[in-house]
């Protein structure tokens, strides 16, 4: 077992990283990147009440356990865990042994709070110059809002994504899966790569600062553009694209998306018509007639309506599975509204073993959950470790920077670590 | 002086459309030399997206396009002909890093496939950014942004509890996860490249990483065979939470997650007099009830400007934010502006327009930003001259033989 760990982490591209991470809420996603890419990642928690994901349900079987929830599993694989109390003198001392080991810290506390605690970047590269801080925080370190409370849903509002999201006669509803979290943390993925290459080379880290609400400005397409240009405020679209044979329409057992209609789809309108024309499709004519290239014709309501009563008549008993094989093998872009199921029987990502697993200690399950987000030929994604029971490195790593037996017991005692 | 984290790395970037441009983008914000390869007789369909300067069309006009293009120099090469390839394979191998977000086979059938360009360059790092990866029964299949928010779940997962799915409203994927995903992965091979001199083949699916980011709600079907639903904007922990309305149509989100929360909001908006008689500062019955709290909240929010309550609420420290649409985020609001997130750069067509600084600060090696998009093929003598090491006679007898199409 420990060779073949041994094995495997020398051919992550990232092993011999190591990553120390304060994560609290929004910053996991962030270090299980950096873990799953062979990075020895330590996600430091509190004693006794660990991080706070940890309370996040779905649970594994529904037990309402700090070592059963769902998020903190997919979130923490990879990762090891020490419990340290940092509102205490003694837990900082050994966080700043810690510190002179470490190539990056990953934190998303609120601006000012590890400087109160005598850990800022500012403090932290005194003891060691090299190393990367990486914070991903609601708006940033310094600013007008530096200090505003948020969640996800506000910082989808405040990064003006939640204004263009659902319905337009209903009030807009959220991305699903804290997806500005995510961004958060895909970007300061990529920060905290960009400063570690740089100190590689110049011997010198560097505080990489993340805004939460600037990442999601990212996700909002070619919005911005369109103001200054054309002085378009975009606004929401429900779930159907601007032009007929675009949107979401239902079928046997859910929805499709297609998108064959308008802009860069016209060009997949003659395959749409001719596949409805092969198989008697009432209607199919019509949608040869000519003005289906006006694009005029193609945004009106007459035409957008005309569209879906003929392809809803016609997909309203087919299943999903059939219609995006129908569509596909005659290259119209049509794919199912997939839920969990579907996903989980999505022959691709089978056939690219996209799903792994690996034993949940506490409960005896193995656990299937989505593994390579990516593949690397020469360094292949691995799923090294399930997610770290709260505590279960401490007497690795502290052991490690010499901390002895007796000293643990008492650190112990004290609740600090 | 800075010349950002990634100065010195070069790149043939043979992307085009959304999401291998603005994985591009960002290596080249940061200081990557990023050289686009583009065909004139097969234009990145963005040059003639809108929007436009003045709402003219024109291939250097797209505000589109430019944003994802920046800090890049552009070269035309008719990869179809054999010489234009020739010349592909030169850039290859003056370059550490190659990308492409074409279907699979695209680039072997212009002869600039993994195995060839990498058999005398074997530290070279290759990313082909496919809809559904190189291999595989649909690894065929067409996309795009929306087709991919369909097949990893998040088209299902968003949306009313009581409607249709309806989505995110942008091509998401193209625009965060699919770039960013990109851009780790090339920056974790340069990490292995520099401990062992080895380079690789990068095979990404488009539709994968934002899977990835739906795995908690897949997991709750691998693990307890729940199959996720809709929530609108309910979270597990946080009620009331919702985007309820302001004056003039616009919307307010608040996520109450505490119980001191409540109360502020509470004496705020006076919600106990809408409200049946319950004891309210409690977790558990604010969650058990969220509809009446959404209606109670709704009736008092509708009365008040978005963003003034947004920062009467924030006084109290009420997590709660006025949803903002883009001419307030580009030409009001404070905290982008203290970042310096909109940048204007100096376009040769354009003139000074508007592009997004990637939202990371760096505080000794920063993005870079210097240079606008590119104009088509603007920089291919500078390339086939300085770079390939080609004379100016070569040049224009190439350019004779319709090479730089």
């Amino acid at each position: 077992m420990t060779t073949q760990q041994t094995t495997l982490s020398s051919t992550s591209p990232l092993a011999g990283l190591k990553v120390l991470e304060l994560s609290n809420r929004m910053g996991f996603y962030c270090g299980k990147l950096l873990a799953d890419m062979g990075a020895e990642v330590i996600l430091i928690e509190a004693p006794v009440t660990g991080a706070s994901i940890r309370r996040d349900p779905p649970f594994i079987q529904d037990k309402v356990d700090r070592e059963f929830g769902i998020p903190y599993f997919y979130f923490n694989t990879n990762k090891r865990s020490v419990t340290l109390d940092l509102e205490r003198a003694e837990g900082r001392d050994i966080f700043r042994q810690l510190v002179k080991t470490a190539d990056v810290i990953l934190e998303d506390a609120e601006p000012g709070k590890l400087s109160a605690q005598g850990l800022s970047y500012d403090e932290i590269k005194v003891l060691n110059p090299k190393v990367v801080m990486t914070s991903i925080t609601p708006f940033g370190q310094t600013g007008p809002y530096a200090h505003y409370a948020a969640d996800d849903l506000t910082l989808l509002a405040q990064g003006g994504w939640l204004n263009i999201m659902g319905y337009e006669d209903a009030q807009p509803t959220q991305a699903a899966c804290e997806q500005a979290y995510a961004m958060g943390c895909m970007f300061g993925s990529v920060g905290t790569m960009l400063a570690v290459l740089e100190a590689q080379q110049s011997g010198q880290g560097q505080h990489v600062d993340v805004s939460i609400q600037e990442c999601v400005v990212m996700a909002l397409e070619n919005s911005a553009q369109s103001y200054e240009l054309e002085k378009k405020i975009r606004a929401r679209s429900g779930n159907s694209q601007r032009y007929a044979g675009s949107g979401i329409f239902p079928c046997a057992d859910g929805y499709v998306y297609i998108f064959a209609g308008g802009m860069a789809a016209s060009r997949f309108w003659k395959n749409l018509v001719e596949w409805f024309q092969k198989a008697g499709v009432e209607g199919a004519d019509e949608l040869a007639s000519p003005k289906w290239q006006d694009l005029k014709y193609m945004h009106s309501e007459e035409g957008k309506q005309t569209f879906e009563r003929i392809f809803c008549n016609f997909a309203h008993n087919k299943s999903m599975a059939f219609l995006y094989e129908g569509a596909q093998t005659r290259r119209i872009p049509l794919c199912p509204v997939s839920d969990a199921k579907a996903i989980l029987n999505n022959q691709q990502l089978a056939a690219r073993s996209f799903f792994t697993s690996i034993a949940h200690t506490a409960s005896g399950l193995n656990i299937t959950l989505p593994g390579a987000p990516f593949h690397m030929s020469q360094t292949p994604w691995s799923l090294r470790r399930a997610a770290p029971e709260l505590g279960q490195d401490n007497d690795a790593v502290f052991s490690s920077i010499g901390l002895r037996r007796e000293q643990l017991d008492t650190l112990a005692a004290k609740g600090v670590i | 002086m800075n010349k950002g984290p990634l100065a010195g790395l070069r790149v043939a970037d043979f992307t085009w459309i959304g999401a291998g441009s603005y994985t591009t983008k960002i290596l080249a914000d940061f200081g990557a030399e990023v050289i686009k390869v583009e065909t004139m007789t097969h234009l990145d369909p963005l040059r003639n997206t809108a929007p436009f300067l003045d709402g003219k069309p024109g291939v250097n006009r797209s505000g589109y396009f430019a944003d994802r293009n920046s800090s890049k120099r552009s070269m035309v090469l008719d990869l179809k002909m054999e010489q234009a390839q020739e010349i592909a394979r030169a850039l290859i191998a003056k370059s550490d890093i190659v990308a492409n977000n074409f279907s699979p086979g695209t680039m072997e059938k212009l002869g600039l496939g993994y195995d060839r360009v990498s058999a005398d360059h074997q530290d070279l790092i290759y990313l082909s950014m496919s809809m559904q990866g190189a291999e595989g029964p649909h690894s065929r299949y067409v996309g795009f942004g929306l087709t991919i928010a369909a097949l990893s779940g998040i088209q299902y997962l968003s949306g009313p509890v009581d409607r249709p799915p309806v989505g995110t409203g942008t091509n998401y994927p193209d625009h965060v996860p699919n770039p960013c995903h990109a851009a780790f992965a090339v920056l974790s091979a340069i990490y292995h490249r520099r401990k062992t001199g080895q380079g690789q083949f990068i095979d990404f699916s488009q539709t994968e990483p934002t899977t990835a980011l739906m795995g908690t709600a897949l997991m709750d079907y691998t693990v307890n065979g729940r199959i996720a639903e809709r929530v609108g904007n309910d979270h597990p922990h946080a009620a009331p939470r919702g985007a309820y309305p302001c004056l003039n149509g616009r919307t307010i989100a608040i996520s109450i997650h505490s119980d001191q929360q409540w109360l502020d909001l509470d004496r705020e908006l006076n919600l106990s007099d809408l409200l049946p008689k319950r004891d309210w500062s409690q977790a558990g019955v604010r969650l058990a009830n969220r509809k009446e709290l959404d209606e109670a909240i709704s009736q008092m929010t509708i009365k008040h400007d978005a963003l003034s309550l947004q920062n009467t609420l924030q006084a109290k420290s009420i997590p709660a934010a006025a949803a903002l649409n883009v001419a307030e985020l580009v030409e009001d609001d404070p905290q982008l502006a203290h970042r310096g997130h909109w940048i204007k750069l100096d376009h040769s067509e354009m003139g000074k327009t508007i592009y997004n600084a990637p939202p990371i600060r760096l505080s000794r090696t920063n993005f870079t930003m210097n240079r606008p998009a590119p104009l088509l093929g603007e920089h291919t003598h500078e390339v086939c001259r300085d770079l390939l090491g080609l004379s100016d006679e070569q040049i224009d007898k190439l350019r004779s033989e319709g090479v730089f199409n």
